[in-house]
């Protein structure tokens, strides 16, 4: 039915492929559709267009709730005063931004460790397809590596807010910063069981130069994650 | 002989969109180029500018690192080459106008009752 529909090319490509499509599908990691791009990949990035928008709208709520907050902190507002100690909320109106809050040089190695793992996850990817295994294990461990001192970096950042007063439920900014931040540290964890799957993968010796497509897949995740703090990065920390 | 001839046909698609992907010391000049931009952005937060003159080179920073990343890492700028399609580079670059676009109005529009 599905082949009496298709277009000439993909007719003549199906023409004969009983079993052909079949082993297409399992041993190369992806149909290839009229596009030239996998239906896998095409996939992946409809995904990551979904995540697009649900991160649009975090990244949007946290801008709206800063300005909303600030605005009222300025305005000497008792019920956002009293959500915060008086020390960080006398920094906050001297400064007139929530600038005073964040540890820029420690959040800067952070991203740099970010992107560096961006770099290792494409170089695990062209070693599978180059059929280097021994390597691309390594730099699969040292993307997962890199993205779990990430994590520990923004437990560590967590605490030191937390402490310094800035909690989750206590006003609009805390909520916002908190959930958005989260929210990407919560991908960026999903990233790293992903990429410990493919490692073990590897190990068992089942991840060959033909399945180099999956790698491809994670990769592409991999990097949205990072890319989405290319921009938290500026709109979060370094805008005041 | 039907088996034969689909598996060198997507032998072929797969190793089609390999070779277009960048090199390994490509890939290290993308990421030395983050970096570098990475620390530029960090200078200008220190760099005692305030306003749109802070923020304009920010924002252009923050959007040639998403470009690098996107299309040198996520392979986009390769894969649509082979989509040969200017539909999909509109679809993408439309997208993005337009969400920056309504971004844009949003924010000018927006106005907080204190």
């Amino acid at each position: 039915m599905t082949d009496v529909a298709d277009p000439p090319a993909e007719t003549e490509a199906h023409a004969d492929d009983g079993h052909g499509a079949h082993e297409e599908a399992h041993g190369h990691g992806g149909h290839h559709a009229s596009l030239g791009l996998s239906n896998m990949k095409l996939a992946m990035w409809l995904f990551l267009g979904s995540e697009c928008l649900l991160f649009g709208a975090l990244i949007s709520t946290y801008l709206l709730s800063k300005a909303r907050f600030v605005a009222e902190l300025l305005a000497g507002n008792p019920r956002v005063l009293e959500t915060l100690p008086v020390g960080l909320a006398e920094e906050f109106i001297e400064a007139g931004s929530v600038e005073p809050m964040w540890d820029i040089p420690f959040t800067s190695g952070s991203s740099f460790i970010l992107l560096m793992s961006s770099l290792t996850m494409v170089l695990a990817h062209k070693a599978v397809t180059e059929g280097d295994y021994r390597n691309s294990r390594v730099w699969l461990a040292a993307t997962a590596l890199l993205g779990s001192t990430f994590i520990a970096g923004q437990v560590y950042e967590f605490t030191a807010f937390y402490r310094e007063g800035l909690s989750y439920d206590g006003n609009l900014f805390g909520s916002a910063f908190y959930t958005l931040t989260g929210f990407h540290g919560a991908h960026v964890t999903g990233g790293i069981i992903m990429l410990l799957s493919l490692l073990v993968v590897s190990f068992r010796g089942k991840l060959r130069q033909d399945r180099a497509e999956t790698v491809e897949l994670v990769g592409l995740y991999w990097h949205f994650v990072d890319v989405v703090w290319v921009l938290i990065f500026t709109i979060v920390y370094l805008i005041p | 002989m039907a088996d034969t001839t689909t598996d060198t046909q997507a032998h072929a698609g797969t190793h089609a969109d390999h070779a277009v992907h960048p090199t390994e010391k490509q890939y290290w000049i993308v990421f030395v180029a983050l970096a570098v931009f990475t620390a530029i952005e960090v200078a200008l937060s220190y760099g005692g500018l305030e306003g749109v003159q802070l923020v304009a080179p920010l924002v252009v920073l923050m959007a040639v690192k998403f470009m690098l990343v996107a299309g040198a890492f996520m392979h986009l700028y390769f894969d649509l080459k082979i989509l040969n399609g200017r539909l999909f580079t509109w679809a993408f670059g439309g997208g993005l106008v337009l969400a920056m676009g309504v971004y844009a109005v949003v924010f000018a529009a927006f106005r907080f009752q204190v």
